[in-house]
This record gives C-alpha cells, structure tokens and sequence, in this order.
C-alpha cells in the first residue's frame, strides 16, 4: 500500500508496475494517445456492429451509391451558404439601419425564419409558394414559383440558414468600434460608402469563422430536402439511404452508411474551418488603445 | 475685417433631459488657432462635434467657408450641405481611429478618392507628400498596427488634410498617448498653424501648446464660453474665478 | 424517422388541407365554370365528380383534345409520379439506371397507348396522396388505393389491380392466427389504407370491408411499410401489416418474418390525377379510363401481374 514513489505527484498507492505503466505512458504525445482512444472507439463500434446482425456486405455494396450523393450536399450547401450570406447581409443591414422600412422587413424575417422549424418551412416553400403564386398572380407567372424539391429546398434552406447568419453579422457590424464609422463620416463619406469601404470589411474578418459553423451545420441540414421527394439525381446520401435502405429492407444498414458520410463530410469541412479561424485570428487586431 | 471661417450662432444641444451646449455664438477667423478647454461635461467636445454635425445641434446653426447648415430633420438637401460643410473640416480624434484593414496610404487616399473622385495618381502624388510632411513616409505601406500611438495620431491629420479642408478640428488628438509620444503630434499640429496658416480649433488639456501656439482660448463651463482671450490674458489674469482655478489646477 | 414522418405528414396535411380551405380549391385568378368540359367521365372513381373540380383555363385555343390531356399529347410527354423504392412494384436500380416493375410496366403501358413517352417524378407519399399537386407531374401511377379520402382532392380511374392486404409476425412469434393479435402492437404505414383498415375508418366507393383485425389492437405508424419491417425484426411490434407482395418481398430479402393466416381484404389501386391541377383533368380521367379497361379486356394487366406477382391479382373481389 505504502509503495512510496520518488518525490513525483504521483499518488502513493501506486504499485510498481501502474507506476512504471504512467511513467512510460507520460512519454506517448497527447495526441497520439487521443489517436488511439479513437482507433479503439471506432473498432469498438465496427465489432459491435457487425455482430449484431447488421448486414455489413449489403452496407459495402451499397455504400458507393450512397456517397455518391455527397456531391449533392456539398452543391447544395454551397449554393445554399451563398444565399444565406446575401440574405443575412442585407438582414444585417436592415437590422442596424434606422430605416423603419428596412428595420421592420428584416426584423419580420429573423423573426419568423428562426421561430419556425426548417422543416416546415421547407414544405412552405415547396407546396405553399406554389399555391399563393397561383392565387396572386396570371398563370404564366405562378409557373415560375412551382419549384422542383431541391430548388424549393435550397431556397429554404438559404431562408432559414440567412436569417440566423442575419444575427451574426449584425453583431459583426455592430463589434466594428463606432469610431471607425465617425471618422469615415467626418471625411465625408457617405452611409453606402462608410459600410462598403470601412464597417464592412472589418466586420467580414469577425463573421467568416461563425459563417464557417453555419456551413458545417447546414451540410447536415440538407438531409431534409429529401423528405420533399428529391428526384434521384439530385437525391443526397439521406434520401439514397432512405431509398435503397427501403427497396432492400436495409433501412438501419443504409442510415449508418449515410451517418458515415455526412460525418465525413463535416470532419473534412471542419479541418478548413479550425485552418480559416486560425489564419483569421493572425489579421490585424484593433487599434483602439483598451 | 473678413468674413469669418466659422460661424456659430445660438447652438444648443441636448441629449434628452440633458442639456450639454447651452448657447454658442463664435466667430472663427481664417487663419485663426482656437483652443477650447474646460472640465470634462462643459461641453467642449461636444461643441466641437457639433461643428462637423457628428452631433446633431437641437438649435442653431453652423457655417464654415460660406456652407451654412442649421439644426433640422435630416432632409435629402440637408444631408448634402452637411457632407459639403465636411469636406471642408478636416477632423482629428482622440483614439486616431484610422482604418485596420487598410495600408498607411490607403487610410490617407482613401476620403479623396471615394468622396471627391480625384484621380488615383494625383492622390497618391499628395498622400505621400503629406506623409513626408507627418515624418512617415516610409511607413506609407504598413497597416496602422504596426505604428506607435504618436504615429497613428500623426497619419490621422494626413488622412484630415488629404482631402484639402479649410478648417482642421482636433478633439483631444494627445489625451491617449503616452506622454513620452505626445510631442511629436503637437510638433506636426505646431507646424500646421504656423507655416501653413490652417484654421484650428482644438480641443485640448495642453497648456503649453495654447500658450505657444493658440491665437484665442475659450474656457467652456457648464455649456457656455464662459470666457475667452488671448493666451496671454489667459495666463496673466483670468478675470473669472472659475477659469483661474481650473488654469491653476492643470498647469 | 418516426418524428420526421409525424412532420412532414403533419406539414403536408396542415398546407394542402388549409391552404385548399383558404382558397377554395385550385385557386386561380381566372375562374371559369366547368360545365364547359366536354366529355362527361364515366370514372366510378369519386362521388363528388368534375362539377367540383375547378377548371382553370388559360389558353383559350386548345389543340384536338383540352385541359391536361392536350397538354401532355402536346407535349409527348406522360409525368408519372412513382416511388423509386417499392419493390416489386416500382424501383429504380442505381445500377442500370433503369426503372422496373409492375407500376413502372403498366405506366409505360399507358403512355405507349396515348403515344407519349414517360418521365419519372419521386415526390414523397405524403405530398403525393396530399393531392395539390401545383401541376409537378400529372398523374400517379404508385399503386394508390383508392379511399374517400383521397377522393377529395384527387380523381381516380377504375381499379387497375387488386392488392391483398395482410399480417406477417416473426418466424418464431408464437402467434397463428389473426384473432391472436388482440391487444397486440402492430406495425404500419402511416396514413395509408392499411392503417385505416386497422381503425375501421377504411372506405372506398362501391367496395365493402370486412374488418376481421380485433379492434383493441395497438397501431403503431411508420413513414414506410419498410421501416414497420424493420421493427418487427427488433420487435418493437408484434405484427405488420402490409401489402402481401411486400411481405414477400421481405422474406425473400432475407427478413425473418412470415405470412400471418389468408389475405384479408383485396384493396383497389387506381391512376389518379389532381383535382387542383390548373388544367381541366376530366378528359385525361377518361381517357386512362378508357386504356385501363382496355389493358383490363385485352389480358395486358394480367400478362404482367403473373410476370411481377406470379398470380393474376387484376381481378377484384367478386369478379
């Protein structure tokens, strides 16, 4: 019990071996160990799998279809972040302007995209637009607004991605120090040109890193434009999951190949980010004396 | 006598129930070098912001080098006049306030490019001119971090008088530096009045610059010039009381 | 998955059903009566017929035939609506790339007999069933039962086939026998007509049901008959019901289940059409009716039940 060891922090129950065990293991890098942890979770998880009667043959043999579908994700939530970055952009401009017009519309829009599900506004975009287009406008134009499912989706998405994003980059414009905007005024610059040249692109270095977050998640989020019945070559690893899994009667199997992918998918995306956050944080820092 | 280069009459100010600037009448003469002093509160920097409608005035008016604007709702027409008066103020702050993202000379081309229209060589011909004159010429392509305090302060006033101004407004440009820095700016500002004749009003605990430079002071107290003279009526004998006591107490 | 379905159900619903209340039907801005429709359908599909459906015309000079069915004649082209996942009676292999099964036969069927060709659309059930199609595609052909329902809002041709409904428990359930299931949990697909069958509330014009699940069982609702499967495989349920060709399809995939006792009720599935659609759909109506019963006097229907089914199942009950 009393196996004293020498002078280290080391608890004094140890005996020899546990102890020669810790000294040799405090010389393993902390990230290899971390490494090894991950390893074992993963073979864990691949034993645990395949021995409880998941159809691991059905899985490789379907799985090329299914990340097949990553491409459609990775189009779809670029197109989608694109959207999101004007709406949120312009949605911070409303949020910060003392226009009631623009104040109102983009507070009516934060509001509402981001009090709703997204899967509800995914079916409004998709089976209520059409029905308003139809009500409001001549036939020929209604057309326009009957979206296939992963236009509608997409739309949606941008929607409800931009009016979070709308958040970020207010409080982006809003960290720009008020001072900056005062001296671009007192050299005569006017609103446009004092956002454009001076609070903007400041306020761009702040918000990159979270819009990165945003991208990641939406990534995930893109799944549920399946549920509004995508055709098969716009279908993502979800809605192929859903289908192969379904016509074979694999549908877990199929989940856990599409769980796979998109968790591929957002580790890739999230090694740029965490490189993006670093690159960022070595930019200029504030030049306002604390 | 000429016309003045500013003009105030019978600018009020407050900021809701609190009323700041209780009624400034001030002719500034071209050429002239102002300096406003006071406590903090009696309403000297606001005066000066007011000048330049970073402060929008609750009464009165304002006219610089023949604009004049009044106090008003922000019309259409409004707005240009007071984009005009700007153009012919340059202004310089406490904190420097130059632009992070931009290079040294970017910061100073960046006002006459986008709001006169010049053209980029002529600016870029008068941007190092005026850094040559600032001592900061071979800094022209370094972002603001990476200068001291004084230098900052010192390309803010190129960045003010790239864009040609009339009237140059100083808001306490040496409260932030450190002390050792604080020479250097005043030396640039000394040789603004002095060898260019630049129209000044600046707001400043110096005493030593007033002295040297200041044509007129102006001791503000409780909203209102509550007295002004030459520096040297200033420092001989204030006739108020109150001004004496804060001119004993800073000097 | 379960929550995903209850959502987008729920949502499909919310929207047709109270968009459709809040504007009347169909809405357009150009109304016009619909007694103008020329051939009066001799569908048997809904009791409340094309003097409800709302025509909304926007070409006045029509070609040979009018409403939706000039338009597909027009533009060669037959959009038929059909899950990309069900076999035997629609997949789509990712392999190939080509579509099979009976639905996807008897579809191509009927284009050919129009002399159109197809193109496949995938919505989901709900939105599919939920009628309201904004004009997407122009007709199902997925193996829809015909319920009063769905009535409503879509118009249905003449049974094209019969499918028998039944119950499958797992291979070493302890259950024989359909009267066993009192009180158990059963599986199934939600919204559908086996759920109603389960409720009792299953009606189809001019069919009669003999409900002979006990009625004190548990429903337990899936967004897919495959999904219901799966859990009873966990046993999460102690019976599904399903289609019997499904069913099948299960236990020839290798699911561990098996048939539960006989049939027990043949259901009707029918092309259907929108009502909502901006273009009339009573000629089209008829004419699918027409090349239905065609396919049904011609042996076609039971040519390709006996290649898919392996039995003749075009017969309904009673025939």
């Amino acid at each position: 019990m009393t196996n004293k060891a020498d002078g280290e922090a080391v608890p004094q129950t140890r005996h020899g071996l546990a102890h020669s065990l810790e000294v040799a293991s405090l010389r393993v890098p902390f990230r290899v160990k971390v490494a090894l942890v991950w390893a074992v979770i993963a073979v864990l998880l691949a034993v645990a799998f395949t021995r409880s009667g998941f159809d691991v043959e059905w899985m490789i043999e379907k799985a090329p279809a299914i990340v097949k579908g990553a491409w459609v994700t990775v189009l779809f939530s670029v197109i989608a972040i694109t959207g999101a970055t004007l709406l949120a952009l312009l949605g911070a401009l409303g949020r910060v302007s003392r226009n009631p017009i623009a104040y109102g519309v983009s507070g009516f829009y934060t509001s509402f995209f981001r009090g709703t599900p997204l899967i509800v506004q995914l079916f409004l975009w998709y089976l209520a637009l059409p029905q308003l287009a139809q009500g409001l406008l001549p036939q020929e134009y209604a057309q326009w607004f009957i979206w296939p499912a992963q236009v509608a989706g997409i739309v949606g998405i941008a929607f409800n991605y931009g009016a979070y994003m709308t958040e970020i980059f207010r409080s982006g414009i809003e960290a720009v120090p008020h001072g900056q905007s005062e001296a671009a005024e007192a050299l005569g610059m006017s609103y446009r040109q004092r956002m454009r040249r001076v609070v903007l692109p400041q306020a761009a270095r702040i918000v990159i890193p979270p819009t990165g977050n945003e991208f990641i998640a939406m990534i995930k989020d893109t799944a549920l434009i399946g549920l509004l019945g995508t055709t098969l070559l716009w279908a993502d690893p979800f809605r192929v999951a859903q289908l192969t899994g379904k016509a074979d009667f694999r549908n877990l199997e199929a989940l856990i190949v599409a769980a796979l992918v998109y968790w591929g998918l957002t580790g890739i995306f999230s090694f740029f980010q965490r490189k993006l956050e670093t690159r960022m944080s070595k930019g200029y820092v504030r030049t306002v004396p604390a | 006598m000429t016309e003045p280069m500013i003009r105030v009459r019978g600018l009020h100010k407050s900021f809701g129930a609190l009323e700041v600037l209780k009624g400034i009448d001030i002719d500034i003469h071209p050429g002239e070098v102002v300096v406003l002093f006071g406590r903090s509160g009696s309403g000297k920097s606001t005066f000066l912001r007011c000048v330049n409608f970073l402060e929008e005035p609750t009464t009165g008016s304002v006219e610089v080098a023949g604009v004049e604007v009044s106090a008003g709702p922000p019309t259409r027409q409004r707005k240009s006049a007071i984009r005009d008066l700007r153009i012919r103020c340059g202004m310089v702050f406490q904190q420097f306030n130059l632009f992070p993202h931009m290079t040294v000379i970017e910061n100073v081309m960046e006002a006459p490019l986008r709001v006169k229209g010049e053209s980029t060589a002529d600016v870029r011909d008068r941007a190092l001119a005026l850094l040559v004159d600032v001592g900061l010429d071979d800094k022209a392509d370094e972002h603001p971090i990476r200068l001291s305090g004084g230098q900052q302060q010192r390309v803010a006033i190129a960045r003010a008088l790239a864009m040609q101004p009339q009237v140059m407004l100083f808001d306490e440009p040496t409260s932030a530096l450190d002390p050792e820095l604080i020479h250097e700016v005043l030396a640039v500002m000394k040789r603004l009045a002095e060898t260019h004749s630049t129209t000044m009003v600046v707001v400043t605990h110096e005493m030593g610059f007033a002295r040297e430079v200041a044509d007129r002071m102006c001791f503000f107290h409780e909203g209102i010039i509550f007295e002004q003279g030459t520096p040297a009526e200033m420092f001989a004998q204030a006739r108020e009381p109150e001004t004496q006591r804060f001119l004993d107490a800073v000097i | 998955m379960g929550t995903t379905r209850r959502l987008s159900i729920a949502a499909a619903l919310m929207l047709s059903g109270g968009l459709l209340a809040a504007c009347g039907g169909g809405g357009g801005s150009a109304t016009t009566s619909s007694e103008a429709a020329p051939e009066s359908s001799s569908s048997s599909s809904s009791s409340s017929e094309s003097a409800s459906s709302e025509a909304t015309e926007s070409s006045e000079a029509a070609p040979a035939a009018d409403g939706l069915l000039g338009q597909i004649l027009e533009t060669g082209t037959l959009r038929v609506a059909t899950d990309p996942a069900y076999p035997p009676q629609s997949s789509y292999d990712e392999g190939t790339g080509e579509w099979q099964g009976f639905d996807i036969d008897v579809a191509t069927e009927i284009a050919t007999r129009m002399g159109v060709v197809v193109s496949w659309e995938t919505p989901s059930w709900d939105v599919l069933t939920a009628g309201n199609w904004n004009d997407r595609w122009d007709v199902s052909v997925g193996s829809m039962s015909i319920t009063d329902e769905r009535a409503q809002v879509l118009d249905f041709t003449e049974p094209y086939y019969f499918t028998p409904a039944g119950l499958a428990v797992q291979e070493g359930s302890d259950i024989t026998s359909i009267d066993q299931l009192s009180g158990k949990r059963i599986g199934v697909c939600g919204a559908c007509t086996y759920e109603f069958y389960l409720n009792r509330t299953l009606a189809i014009p001019g069919f009669a049901f003999e409900f002979l699940v006990p009625e004190d069982v548990e429903i337990v609702t899936y967004d897919t008959d495959s999904t219901a499967i799966q859990d009873l495989k966990l046993g999460r349920v102690d019976a599904v019901m399903s289609a019997v060709p499904t069913l099948e399809e299960a236990v020839k995939k290798g699911k561990e289940i098996r048939l539960l006792g006989d049939p027990v009720f043949l259901e009707p599935l029918a092309v259907a059409a929108d009502k909502s659609s901006s273009l009339p759909v009573d000629s089209l109506v008829a004419e699918l009716n027409r090349i239905v019963t065609e396919m049904h006097e011609d042996g076609t229907l039971s040519e390709l039940s006996m290649k898919w089914y392996g039995i003749d199942i075009t017969k309904g009950p009673g025939a």
